[in-house]
């Protein structure tokens, strides 16, 4: 091997080693404060270096050349680091320099039911921008796993666990009687009706979800417990049974509108997995209203690089596996037919 | 440490009962007899990932509990080491088989648990699935590296490659598998959380494991099989690196991340 061509190797070598060490020491800080660090001066001097010897690689060995499979790998890891920079912080800010592109590169925008909005909140800086289009907020709604579990306990620790079924009786053997749940609340209140205090689910903003339910005693007695999915300690020290229930969230949804002018130009529903994409960004579901359900958080993301970092996948991909794979069963199979 | 007395943890311990069996009866020269065991502990681990699967509703890769019962389905990739790789380690494949079943049967919590949003992805099985694999195939290599460092080499008439090959055509099967565990993670981290890469604690020792099997094949370009020690050592460490992500970074709460859901 050429003296020219072993130093590039070694410094490659070294290069992967500091990039290991650095990992190991990422993971330990946080992925925050790894975010930073990686970001840093000495590290996109780390990151320009990597990518020249890569390509001064790529040029100085004729084997890479000559072994598709090793080409597409070298030039797959150069486009990743080449989309990654430009799509990194400092790449925005070199693209608002040279080419004045001031494009958004991460932020947050709440938006409420049945409001247009286009202000992010910019999380690099406290600052807001707007996009060159709005966003209209149709509706949010988060779907349950279903059936929802009842939890039943006695004070002597039998437990039982029947779905939560309107109107459906569960026996719960001789001695305990049996169980019915009566009524499901969204947003529980007690209001007062002839004098007594009633139960209602308020239609106005809140969340209070909660389960009637009737307890029959062996002897034929029966009463009515509340149980509260938001506060499961809730009971009375008279209470036979300790109730509880708990919703799994199987999934947040935003019917969303983009709007252009006055014109409504794309619409989508989206949540965690399926984001909206739309004039060089990309909207994720991030977090809602929790109280009252009544506005949606979305993450707006800029795609400057993405697709150089997605081109480059697909070479590293297929280069790794038509080099490691491929070309051994195809020289196989080749030997084999002779 | 808790014994499961479920259907589910029966057939784990059935399971780890006749790698065991196998293990032991092929170390006692019964090669045939060893085999047969060794395919029974398979297709009990196969009725076992199955149960789970029917019991879950899903593709049973979520918890440590589950990717643990998919490792122990190690079989044909053993028997593919052997016949076409022509890679020993039979033997030690039943006892890592044994091995990655002990957690799952005693350690691991097996309550089922329903996908939370960001699991629910096209991308969940290809993602996990690709990573055990390459994570099957470079434990074998390690084995491997270790017999190499041990100066064990297969006997002339096994017609075996030698333990520094073996690791090394080994790592060529895994690596591509390790790519394409990290890059398929990326893209869903694009879909589910808005980056392809978010510097997660999990992510960065998994780009670590997969950096290390890199400057492994570019040591062993450099050097080929003149220092077999520590063309040895490359593969030995890559393995540390993947234990640490697959177990401690979901274990430990040193590292708290976006992964914290597969603990």
């Amino acid at each position: 091997m050429h003296k020219y061509r072993r130093t590039i190797i070694w410094l490659g070598l070294v290069l992967i080693i500091v990039l290991i060490v650095l990992s190991i020491y990422g993971a330990f800080i946080g992925a925050e404060r790894a975010e930073q660090f990686f970001n840093q001066p000495p590290a996109v001097v780390y990151w320009t270096a990597l990518a020249t010897l890569l390509i001064i690689g790529i040029a100085a060995f004729r084997r890479l050349l000559r072994v598709p499979g090793l080409l597409l790998i070298h030039v797959g890891c150069v486009l990743i680091l080449a989309g990654g920079m430009w799509g990194s912080r400092g790449g925005h800010n070199l693209q608002k320099k040279l080419f004045g592109i001031d494009k958004i590169r991460k932020g947050r925008m709440v938006i409420y039911e049945g409001k247009n909005e286009n202000h992010v909140a910019l999380d690099d800086s406290r600052e807001q921008k707007e996009l060159p289009f709005s966003l209209k907020l149709k509706d949010f709604r988060i779907e349950y796993y279903q059936p929802v579990y009842l939890q039943i306990q006695t004070r002597q620790g039998r437990q039982w666990k029947v779905p939560v079924e309107i109107g459906k009786e569960f026996s719960l053997g001789d001695e305990a009687g049996t169980i019915k749940i009566v009524k499901s609340y969204e947003n529980f209140k007690i209001g007062m009706e002839e004098g007594k205090s009633a139960p209602f689910d308020d239609p106005s903003p809140g969340s209070n979800p909660a389960i009637e339910v009737q307890i029959t005693e062996p002897g034929g007695q029966t009463s009515i417990q509340y149980v509260f999915e938001l506060f499961p300690g809730h009971s009375h020290g008279q209470d036979k049974f300790s109730l509880s229930y708990h919703r799994v969230i199987s999934d947040y949804i935003s019917e969303l509108q983009i709007i252009e002018g006055d014109n409504v130009v794309a619409e989508k529903d989206i949540e965690v997995n399926h984001p909206l994409r739309f004039g060089g960004y990309h909207f994720y579901q991030s977090s809602y209203d929790d109280k009252a359900g009544q506005y949606t958080v979305l993450q707006v993301v800029s795609d400057t690089g993405l697709y150089v970092v997605y081109a480059g996948y697909w070479l590293l991909c297929i280069g790794t596996i038509w080099h490691m794979w491929l070309r051994h069963i195809f020289s196989r199979l080749k030997v084999k037919s002779i | 440490m808790e014994i499961k007395y479920t259907i589910q943890g029966l057939l784990v311990y059935m399971t780890i009962a006749a790698y065991l069996l196998a293990f032991i009866t092929t170390i006692l020269r019964r090669p045939k007899i060893g085999h047969a065991l060794y395919l029974l502990g398979f297709a009990i681990a196969v009725c076992a990932f199955g149960y789970r699967w029917y019991h879950v509703r899903h593709v049973p890769l979520q918890n440590l509990f589950e990717v643990f019962l998919c490792l122990g389905m190690i079989y044909p990739v053993s028997l593919f080491c052997r016949r076409v790789l022509r890679v020993g380690g039979y033997a030690a494949d039943m006892l890592i088989g044994a091995i990655v079943l002990f957690p799952a049967g005693f350690v691991f919590n097996a309550e089922p648990q329903q996908l939370p949003p960001a699991l629910q992805s096209w991308l969940f099985t290809p993602h996990v699935a690709v990573y055990m694999f390459s994570y099957i195939f470079m434990a074998k290599a390690t084995f491997q590296a270790i017999c190499q460092l041990a100066g064990r080499n297969p006997k002339p008439g096994e017609n075996l490659l030698p333990s520094e090959e073996a690791t090394y055509r080994i790592v060529c099967v895994g690596f591509p598998l390790l790519t394409l565990g990290l890059i398929l993670g990326s893209y869903w981290g694009k879909l589910a959380w808005g980056d392809y890469w978010g510097w997660d604690p999990k992510e960065l020792w998994s780009l670590a494991s997969w950096l290390i099997f890199l400057g492994y094949f570019h040591y062993r370009y450099m050097f080929g099989k003149k220092h077999p020690g520590i063309n040895s050592l490359w593969a030995v460490a890559g393995m540390a690196a993947i234990i640490i992500t697959l177990l401690w970074v979901n274990l430990s709460r040193l590292f708290p991340g976006l992964h914290s859901y597969a603990s």
